[in-house]
């Protein structure tokens, strides 16, 4: 965890420990708590109608959902909002309620202990065994929801994800409108002389070499009625998808060689990887939706691309009419916590990717004028933070560990996007106009991490339609993720001390730098 | 421009809305509904304080507006699934409620808090009783009681309808900026008579429930109230020195830890049969008399209660039923009348007895006319506990509140401003605290 995570007292969470435990431990002994009964519930009665696991929850007939959900062999984990019916919404007898307390106490322990990760202590651990900016990508919180999912822990269970749900939604709205609210015109019309071809490479070798060596893994393993057979629409889906997300890098290289900040070409590579990443999770939504003879609109799938686009070309007006009214900070928040729940919620709720719609409106905020911009950005910074922290730990749980294809999918994925990357920098490959990369640039380029786009991206393929060949997609992305990180930032720790070595650097202080 | 956003708002929400698969999950809704919710309630807000009325009272009325009971753009079950912000926002206002009693000042207040209290507040559930009781006849779910009967069901509902709020104390407060006499001891009084409604409840509702045939076990009502009350302080007093703790000695992130604790103490408190409210502003009192914290704990809750507070009357306004004031308009409208007879004359007759100064005699009984979250609470409680008095008594209950709830925050805002009390606090800070960034970097900032 890298500048501005809490250094912890670890007995001040003792203490917090002691107050959670004792509450577990009068939950877990079954004791008979005093029942207030009716006299007392008065904030019982307030909530309620809500309750964060259903565990009753039946469905109330669903005839046709199949007819809107792709194929899936593993629904039940899947966060969808077909295939989960409507939950009767009841108030929980109290036996019921030791589920939920320790649900919601799991989960408080959870943050606690991603918390506690800020210590001095863990901190100067975790740089002697040279994980520290895996650390700080947020990855022990996607191992934590990861580990919150197993069936021992039983803390985010798959009705307890279900419940949450709304959360990934913003959450991924929240990502998107971020990474979107970064992309500034200004980089492409200052493009390095011959910078094209590399672009082009860079994201072409990586996509092509990812997609054909997993598709060639999947092809020997997978049996030949299963959904990632080599031809049809779902195949092309989960290559776009899986492509995508090898072509999608992350900028933290600039940690270990002091570049002062992100070189110019590797900033143009990074947004070029967004753009088309994004832009692919848009042809997704739009082109492979399933058809669904009781929808009231039926579009054919270019008018859904374009709604994408419209509707976050709407939105984006939108907000920046709302935020000539904000005076204040706290307003501010509101304004935009409202409007990216709102952009989020409204494609959700049109089945389009809450990524790419919220991405376009912060892409076309950005480069509207206004003086609004450094109160947004500042605003951003302050709820991005637990949103996105929570929505890892959400995606660390819809993490499928059960299927063996995953983790098989995984090394190879990560060896083709790292040799798709590494050729892609070659030299040979290079128009004569440009100018040769340095040696950081070129492991800056050709070795990067995954960023949490890639990540949110394949999530959102996957809240899109869940299924059984997205999953093994999602294991193959976010253990692909931590490998990389894993062997990155060690390749990058030699050559830069290769190079301190030469120069008399030091490196420059952790930032929560796993995103760029 | 606010108009026109709001205009645009509902056309987009009709548009979107207008999309529909069947058997959607009530999920996606749900993030639909946080945001135009947000949105639309703060627009409202600012209209109805361009109209110089109470922003909350706007958040209430764009609830209603937009909820299942008029436009319906909102759904029942969007709606439900909003509520979780319920339990926070309550304990974040009591949480800063109690870091506002600091028992040094507020001694000095102690003798008209109490007098009021006792005397306006207790007086005026008798008087709702009486009121109930010679109102029966317009009730028809009580045709069939007898005297007795009559008489402490009519009380239980003198208990129920009674309810202060201070929640909306609060957020008028901070809307008003507002700082002196009347808007403290309005304070000491809700706070302290929502401990006295909680205790009368529960024990009228146990002797109507014995009255009605029911059964009443006092030893486990006993139980079960000492548990929820002194439980409830107990737990607040260690979570109080738990923030206190971490804003003294970590200070990073403590808004996110405030946030989680506030929601720990509503869900987890609630499932305890602990009262949340109860809890958070034992933490709170703690908080501001033995500690240092309660500046930055203040602070912390302000940057980022905005959100949660105008989420919180907003889904308060569309849970509201408004067609319920067909049937019970007439007793319910007498009753509201009642009630704001009884605590305003009682507060004046209090404050003159306790010695109180002039304005504080004018203006204090109009404080406690607002109801929000506990009456909700109250009357959602007495439906469940009473299913024999069918829907009709908690349409009466619930018609009071939603009177009281969108009419009397427009007369305390008066009051304020008549006392003079209104624009005494400096303004709300307003500043983001830069170390809680760098999560993501943004990139270069605009010129």
């Amino acid at each position: 965890m890298g500048k501005g995570w809490p250094r912890l007292p670890v007995w001040g969470f003792l203490l917090a420990f002691v107050l959670v435990l004792a509450l577990s431990a009068r939950v877990a002994q079954g004791q008979d708590l005093p029942d207030a009964g009716q006299p007392t519930d008065a904030l019982n009665a307030l909530n309620e109608g809500w309750s964060l696991v259903e565990p009753n929850a039946s469905a109330v007939g669903i005839p046709d959902a199949s007819a809107w959900v792709l194929p899936s062999t593993n629904p039940s984990a899947a966060i969808s909002p077909a295939t989960q019916p409507p939950t009767v919404r009841q108030a929980k007898p109290p036996a019921q309620h030791s589920g939920v307390i320790k649900t919601i106490l799991g989960i408080f322990a959870l943050l606690t202990l991603a918390y506690l990760g800020g210590h001095a202590k863990v901190r100067a651990w975790e740089e002697r065994l040279g994980i520290s900016q895996m650390m700080a990508a947020g990855f022990p919180f996607v191992v934590l929801g990861m580990l919150a999912h197993l069936p021992s822990v039983g803390v985010l269970t798959d009705e307890t994800l279900v419940e949450l749900d709304p959360l990934l939604h913003v959450g991924l709205g929240c990502i998107g409108f971020v990474f979107g609210f970064r992309f500034d015109l200004r980089t492409f019309r200052q493009f390095p002389a011959g910078s094209e071809r590399l672009v082009f490479f860079s994201t072409l070798f990586p996509f092509v070499l990812a997609l054909a060596l997993s598709a060639a893994v999947l092809a020997l393993v997978s049996p030949r009625q299963d959904a990632l057979a080599l031809s049809g629409p779902l195949f092309l889906r989960d290559a776009l998808i899986l492509g995508a997300a090898a072509a999608m890098s992350a900028t933290t290289a600039k940690r270990w060689y002091r570049l002062g900040k992100t070189t110019r070409l590797s900033l143009l590579v990074v947004r070029v990887e967004e753009l088309l990443g994004v832009l692919a999770l848009a042809l997704v939504a739009a082109y492979f939706r399933p058809h669904n003879v009781h929808a009231t609109w039926q579009l054919p799938g270019t008018a859904w691309l374009l709604l994408s686009v419209g509707l976050g070309a709407t939105i984006a007006a939108l907000t920046f009419a709302i935020l000539q009214t904000a005076t204040r900070g706290p307003e501010f928040l509101v304004l935009s916590l409202g409007s990216i729940g709102f952009a989020a919620g409204a494609s959700g709720y049109l089945h389009l990717s809450s990524v790419v719609v919220t991405f376009i409106a912060g892409a076309l905020l950005n480069n509207f004028p206004g003086e609004y911009h450094t109160r947004l950005r500042d605003t951003l910074r302050r709820l991005e933070r637990p949103i996105l922290l929570l929505s890892l730990v959400i995606i660390g749980a819809l993490w499928q560990l059960s299927d063996w294809r995953g983790w098989l999918l995984m090394p190879v994925f990560v060896c083709a996007r790292l040799a798709g990357k590494w050729w892609a920098t070659h030299p040979f490959l290079h128009s004569s106009e440009q100018k040769p990369l340095t040696k950081e640039e070129r492991y800056e380029l050709g070795l990067s991490p995954m960023g949490t786009l890639a990540i949110a991206i394949v999530i959102n393929a996957k809240v899109l339609y869940p299924g059984q060949s997205i999953s093994l997609i999602v294991s193959a992305v976010l253990g692909g993720g931590l490998l990389t990180e894993v062997f990155v930032q060690r390749a990058h720790r030699k050559h830069a001390a290769r190079l301190r070595a030469e120069r008399n650097l030091t490196p420059s202080p952790i930032t929560f730098g796993g995103m760029p | 421009m606010n108009l026109a956003i709001l205009v645009v708002l509902a056309g987009l929400m009709q548009a979107i809305r207008s999309f529909h698969v069947p058997y959607m999950g009530a999920g996606l809704g749900t993030t639909l509904a946080f945001g135009y919710l947000l949105l639309t309630a703060y627009f409202a807000g600012t209209l109805f304080k361009a109209a110089r009325l109470p922003k909350l009272t706007g958040y209430i009325a764009a609830g209603i507006v937009v909820g299942p009971a008029v436009l319906g753009f909102l759904s029942e079950p969007m709606v439900q699934s909003l509520k979780i912000v319920n339990g926070v926002a309550i304990a974040l206002i009591a949480m800063t409620a109690g870091t506002e009693l600091e028992f040094k000042s507020m001694r000095p207040l102690m003798r008209t808090i109490t007098w009021i209290t006792g005397l306006a507040v207790m007086g005026t559930t008798v008087l709702l009783g009486i009121a109930v009781f010679f109102a029966r006849s317009l009730l028809p779910f009580m045709a069939n009681l007898d005297t007795t009967q009559s008489l402490i069901v009519a009380l239980v509902l003198g208990v129920v309808m009674v309810a202060q709020s201070p929640a909306v104390v609060m957020a008028l407060r901070d809307e008003m900026q507002s700082e002196g006499l009347i808007t403290r001891t309005v304070l000491g009084v809700v706070v302290l008579a929502d401990f006295a409604v909680i205790l009368l409840f529960a024990i009228t509702s146990s002797i109507a429930k014995a009255v009605l045939g029911q059964g009443a076990d006092v030893l486990h009502t006993a139980g079960a109230l000492a548990w929820e009350l002194f439980g409830s302080m107990g737990v607040g007093v260690l979570i109080g020195g738990l923030l206190a703790l971490y804003v003294s000695k970590v200070k990073e992130g403590a808004g996110l830890f405030l946030l989680a604790v506030a929601f720990i103490m509503a869900e987890v408190g609630q499932r305890l049969h602990l009262d949340p409210l109860l809890a958070a502003l034992a933490a709170g009192m703690l908080i501001r008399n033995v500690t240092d914290a309660a500046p930055e704990i203040q602070h912390q809750i302000e940057s980022f209660s905005l959100p949660v507070y105008v989420l919180f009357f907003a889904v308060a306004g569309a849970n509201l039923q408004v067609s319920v004031l067909a049937t019970v308009g007439v007793p319910a409208i007498l009753f509201v009348l009642v009630r704001g007879v009884g605590l305003y004359y009682g507060t004046r007759f209090a404050t003159a007895l306790a010695g109180a100064p002039k304005d504080v005699q004018r203006f204090a009984g109009f404080g406690l006319l607002p109801q929000a979250g506990l009456a909700l609470a109250l009357s959602m409680l007495f439906s469940k506990t009473f299913p024999e008095f069918g829907a009709d008594a908690g349409a009466l209950t619930l018609g009071v509140v939603a009177l009281n709830e969108v009419v009397a925050p427009v007369i305390f805002r008066i009051a304020l401003i008549r006392s003079g009390e209104a624009g005494r606090l400096a303004p709300v800070i307003d500043a983001i605290p830069a170390e809680e960034s760098g999560l993501v970097d943004l990139g270069p900032e605009k010129a």
